[in-house]
This record gives C-alpha cells, sequence and structure tokens, in this order.
C-alpha cells in the first residue's frame, strides 16, 4: 500500500477510501428514494385491494341502481351514482368558464398591479377555507337566505366556491407552460391578443388543463362536509332514480358513505358503506382513466402530434 | 452623434421603411440610440454587429414586437411607405400583417403543417376551405417546402426538423401576405445544409418581398444581402451597399470588426 503510493500518489487518491463509502452513501440514497416512490403505489394497491375485499359482495345491479332504504336491509346507491355524476357536472359548468377565463386574465393580461394582486389574495384565501365552513355558507345562503332548502344547485354553487380558485391556479400553470415563442409567432402574424389565447395558447395547454380538470373533478366527486348542508343527505324519490330538476334535493355517493356510517336504521349499513366505498373508488378510477383518454385524443386533434 | 450622414443612408432606391431618430429602452438601459436607416424596397438589407450591439431589439422595433415587452419602451418614427407604425390610432395588429417576422429559433405551433401556415389566413377572416388550401400550397411552395411535405400536411409540424420547421415558419409568415420580412438569425440554430436551403430562398424572396435579417455571420451578409447596416453598442456606426461595407468601410470601428478585431 505504502509502496503504491509513493509510485503513483494521484492514481491511489482517486481510489481512496472516501470514495467507496460516497458509492455507499449513493446506493443507500438510491434505495431510499426507490423505496418512497414504491410506497406510494404499494399504498394505492393495499388500498384498493382492501376496498374490494370489503366490498365486492355488497355489488349488485338492484345495489347499482335501487333506491336507498330507509330501515330495511337492501337498499341500493343508484340515486346516489347518479347525483355524483349530476352534481359534478353542474359544478364543473359554473368552475370552469369562471376560473378558466380569470386565470387566462391573471397569466396573460393583468400586468403586476393592485387589481391582480387583490385576485391572486382573493383566490389564495378562498383556497385556505375548510370545505365544512363553505358547506356552511353555502347552508346559509343558499339553504336559507335563498329558501331553495337542499337542492343540487346549491350543492354544485358550493363545490364551486370551493374549488374555483385550484383550477383557476392549474389553469394560471397551464399557460406558463406554454412557451413564449407561440405568443410572439402568433403575434408577430397579426393576431390579437385574443386570438391568440384562443387559437395558439389554450389549444397548447390543453394537457396540462385535462390534468387539472381530472384533479379537480377527483376533489368533487369525493367532497362531503361542504355537501351534507347544501345538497342534502337524501335523495328525492320521483318517478325515476335520475332526477334532473336542480331544485331537489341530491345526496351523493360520498355523502351517502357518511351518513349511512354515521346515522343510518338499516341492519345492513356496512355492507352498504363497504359497497358505496367501493363504487366511489371504481367510479373515480374510471373517470380518471377516460379523461386521460380524452385529454390525449384532444391533443392529438389540436396539435397534430401523433 | 448619429446625424443624418450619406453613410447612414441607403443609395438611391424607393425606400420601403424610413427608421428615424430611433430609441428603444429596456427601463433604464439605452439599447438602440438614435437610429436613422433607409431599408430599400424589394431587397435584402442585413444587419450585423458583435452580440449584444441591438441588431436584434433594432429589429423586433420594426414590427412593434417590443410592445410585447414589459418595460420597453420606443421612440422615434418608423414608416412603411410613408405611414408611421408608431403613429396614434395605429394598430399594431395591422402592422405585424403587413410587416411579418421569423424568429430565431424555429417556432411552429403544435399543430398540423397545414394548420401552421394557414395560422394567419384564418385569423385574418379566411375560412374558406379551398381558399385556405389554396393559400397552403402556394406558401409551401414559396418557402420551398411543398415537395418535402406535400403528402403529410396533416402530420404534427414538429415531427420536421430543424430546417423544416424554419422554412414552414417562412412559409407561414407568407401566408398573410406581407410585405415586409423580418428575420432575426433564421439558421443559427440549423446546420451548414439547411442554412443554405434558407439563404437560397432569401435569394428568391427577394423578387417580392423586402427582407431585413439580422445575422452573425458576416459570410452570411457577405453571401446574401443587397445592403449590410453595421450596429456597435446600440449605435448603427454605418450602412452601404454590402460589396462596399465589406471593401471600403468608412467608419474604423466597421473595419476592424469586419477584419475580426470584434468578437
Amino acid at each position: 500500500m505504502a509502496r503504491a503510493i509513493l509510485a503513483t500518489p494521484t492514481v491511489e487518491s482517486l481510489r481512496s477510501n472516501n470514495a467507496r463509502s460516497r458509492r455507499i452513501v449513493d446506493k443507500i440514497a438510491t434505495a431510499a428514494l426507490w423505496g418512497a416512490a414504491s410506497t406510494i403505489v404499494l399504498m394505492l394497491i393495499l388500498f384498493v385491494v382492501y376496498l374490494f375485499v370489503q366490498g365486492y359482495s355488497a355489488i349488485s345491479w338492484h345495489f347499482l341502481t335501487g333506491y336507498p332504504s330507509a330501515a330495511n336491509a337492501g337498499g341500493g346507491v343508484g340515486p346516489e351514482i347518479f347525483n355524483s355524476f349530476y352534481i359534478l357536472f353542474l359544478t364543473l359548468c359554473f368552475t370552469l368558464p369562471i376560473a378558466v377565463l380569470a386565470g387566462v386574465f391573471i397569466q396573460e393580461y393583468a400586468g403586476p398591479g393592485r387589481f391582480r394582486d387583490m385576485v391572486e389574495f382573493s383566490a389564495e384565501s378562498l383556497a385556505t377555507v375548510p370545505s365544512i365552513v363553505m358547506g356552511l355558507f353555502g347552508l346559509i345562503v343558499f339553504v336559507q337566505l335563498f329558501h331553495w332548502h337542499f337542492t343540487a344547485l346549491g350543492g354544485a354553487l358550493t363545490l364551486t366556491l370551493l374549488n374555483l380558485p385550484a383550477m383557476m391556479r392549474v389553469t394560471q400553470q397551464a399557460l406558463a407552460s406554454v412557451p413564449q415563442t407561440y405568443r410572439e409567432a402568433s403575434m408577430g402574424l397579426g393576431a390579437t391578443k385574443w386570438q391568440t389565447v384562443l387559437r395558439a395558447i389554450l389549444p397548447s395547454a390543453i394537457g396540462p388543463l385535462t390534468t387539472g380538470v381530472v384533479l379537480v373533478s377527483g376533489r368533487i366527486f369525493g367532497e362531503t362536509a361542504a355537501l351534507i348542508f347544501t345538497a342534502g343527505a337524501s335523495v328525492s324519490y320521483g318517478a325515476s332514480a335520475y332526477d334532473f330538476n336542480p331544485f331537489h334535493t341530491a345526496e351523493t355517493l360520498a355523502v351517502h358513505l357518511y351518513s349511512t356510517h354515521r346515522e343510518a336504521l338499516v341492519p345492513d349499513a356496512d355492507q352498504i358503506a363497504n359497497g358505496s366505498a367501493l363504487v366511489l373508488l371504481v367510479m373515480v378510477l374510471v373517470f380518471n382513466v377516460v379523461a386521460r383518454v380524452l385529454g390525449r385524443q384532444l391533443t392529438v386533434r389540436l396539435t397534430g402530434k401523433a | 452623434m448619429m446625424v443624418e450622414t450619406p453613410e447612414t443612408r441607403s443609395p438611391s432606391l424607393r425606400s420601403k421603411m424610413k427608421i428615424d431618430d430611433l430609441n428603444v429602452y429596456y427601463g433604464a438601459f439605452h439599447a438602440i440610440k438614435r437610429a436613422n436607416l433607409d431599408v430599400p424596397d424589394r431587397r435584402v438589407m442585413a444587419l450585423i454587429g458583435p452580440s449584444g450591439c441591438g441588431k436584434s431589439t433594432f429589429i423586433r422595433a420594426l414590427n412593434r414586437m417590443h410592445d410585447l415587452t414589459p418595460g420597453a419602451r420606443v421612440t422615434g418614427t418608423v414608416t412603411l411607405d410613408g405611414n408611421d407604425i408608431y403613429a396614434q390610432g395605429v394598430d399594431p395588429v395591422t402592422v405585424r400583417h403587413r410587416i411579418g417576422m421569423v424568429f430565431q429559433r424555429p417556432n411552429p405551433f403544435p399543430k398540423s403543417i397545414f394548420e401552421n401556415v394557414v395560422y394567419g389566413p384564418k385569423i385574418h377572416g379566411e375560412h374558406n376551405g379551398k381558399r385556405l388550401q389554396e393559400i397552403c400550397e402556394k406558401s409551401l411552395h414559396a418557402a420551398a417546402l411543398w415537395d418535402e411535405v406535400k403528402d403529410r400536411l396533416n402530420r404534427s409540424a414538429l415531427d420536421l426538423s430543424g430546417g423544416q420547421q424554419q422554412r414552414l415558419c417562412i412559409a407561414r409568415v407568407l401566408a398573410v401576405e406581407p410585405e415586409v420580412i423580418l428575420m432575426d438569425e433564421p439558421a443559427s440554430a440549423l446546420d451548414p445544409i439547411a442554412t443554405s436551403k434558407i439563404e437560397d430562398l432569401i435569394g428568391e424572396l427577394k423578387k417580392d418581398y423586402t427582407v431585413v435579417i439580422v445575422t452573425h455571420s458576416m459570410q452570411q451578409a457577405a453571401r446574401i444581402s443587397d445592403f449590410t447596416t453595421f450596429f456597435l453598442l446600440g449605435d448603427l456606426i454605418e450602412v452601404g451597399t454590402t460589396s462596399d461595407i465589406f471593401t471600403r468601410p468608412t467608419d474604423k470601428r466597421t473595419e476592424d470588426y469586419i477584419t475580426g478585431r470584434y468578437g
């Protein structure tokens, strides 16, 4: 060893123990990173498997389409599934236009200044309001002040307030990801600002925008606290399980899951709750996949990228 | 300092654009100092000078692209056929319709080749499908790209090579039928073969269009331009026919640059 150091000191210093310990640290770090990433996948698998084992025996055609029962065993969740989608649809109808336009304004139009600060401050404040507080606000305004009682519309408007800031933020980030050169190219061809936004910027941002809509939709789908006091915890018993009247009470699947656990009189409450949880999960997953495929197809159509 | 002298006015041809006392500021930084220049009609005018001399800043002032840069301010007059494009009430959108621009890096939209070319005509109100196809074919022909892409007009423009993308961007500008085409180092991101195609194309374009081109390559300026303007540190030093500038520059600084004494 000593001879080697004398002979070739520089090469030997490159091969020092230091290098070996650093290699070990590097390996440990790689393993830790890999482990952390795998934990996330593992947790999802465990979670899905658990819900499947617990809930699959509750699933039947009758369960998926039938009315819930007040006191007897064998109630379904048909109207709840419909209401979940219906309220999601209504909420997106209000949220998307407002949030996207506000996001475009902040990102593309507003220079730094007081009005932009005010919009951003408002959005951040709204974003920090807990959903249960938003639910109570909805209760006071839509249910009591407007005398609507528990309605799908009141629930959707409450969810709109809840999700506007997130959707606006998503829009801003999606627009920020569009290269400046597209704006220059479009303006350089004599396009107005609005034409540039509409024809060059928004189509180029469709990928991140779709992802954003999916994430926000997932939140809307699973939201419970904001809906209990606004859309209500019961379904309307009309001619069909699919009640399109926005002024009728509309319990969603997530709220149903909560209320069966909390206050149900039916003997099979646990099973219904497990079944509801499974349906909720599957719907969110399916929704996710469909939205992603749709987003990709939109991207292909708008950008010509195969 | 830049008083109107014979050297800063290009010779005798009809002027398409006249730039008088042009100043550009970025905040407190004075990027272009009282520049005067005549741009002759249907000729190629090259703008040369070392990095940071203001040639890109100057060319972007010629179709009001600085309007898009926060903090940029332009004074002086720039006329197109005698009309000041900075005058009150002039719509920068109309200006950019008549004075097109090709940028340093090819910047096609993430759309199909066809959609890229007809982007301009569409925003200017042309929606007739047959007419758009004609415009597309004509523009791609003029940009010497038609033969390479005619079978795949619906494919993404992003699948093209860099040189093809840049010719597509030129076709996109030609499709709005501008009178002047500004090019900001259009070949700097391209390989030699793609560069020579762009240069050939510029030679064709000057038959119908007035071309102003920024280039960092003196050889390129010598090959393609009829007139050359030399910038240094925000000052327009000298303008003349390209052969004069490269063989008999009147200003010592121009000569130093031409002979390689600046970066």
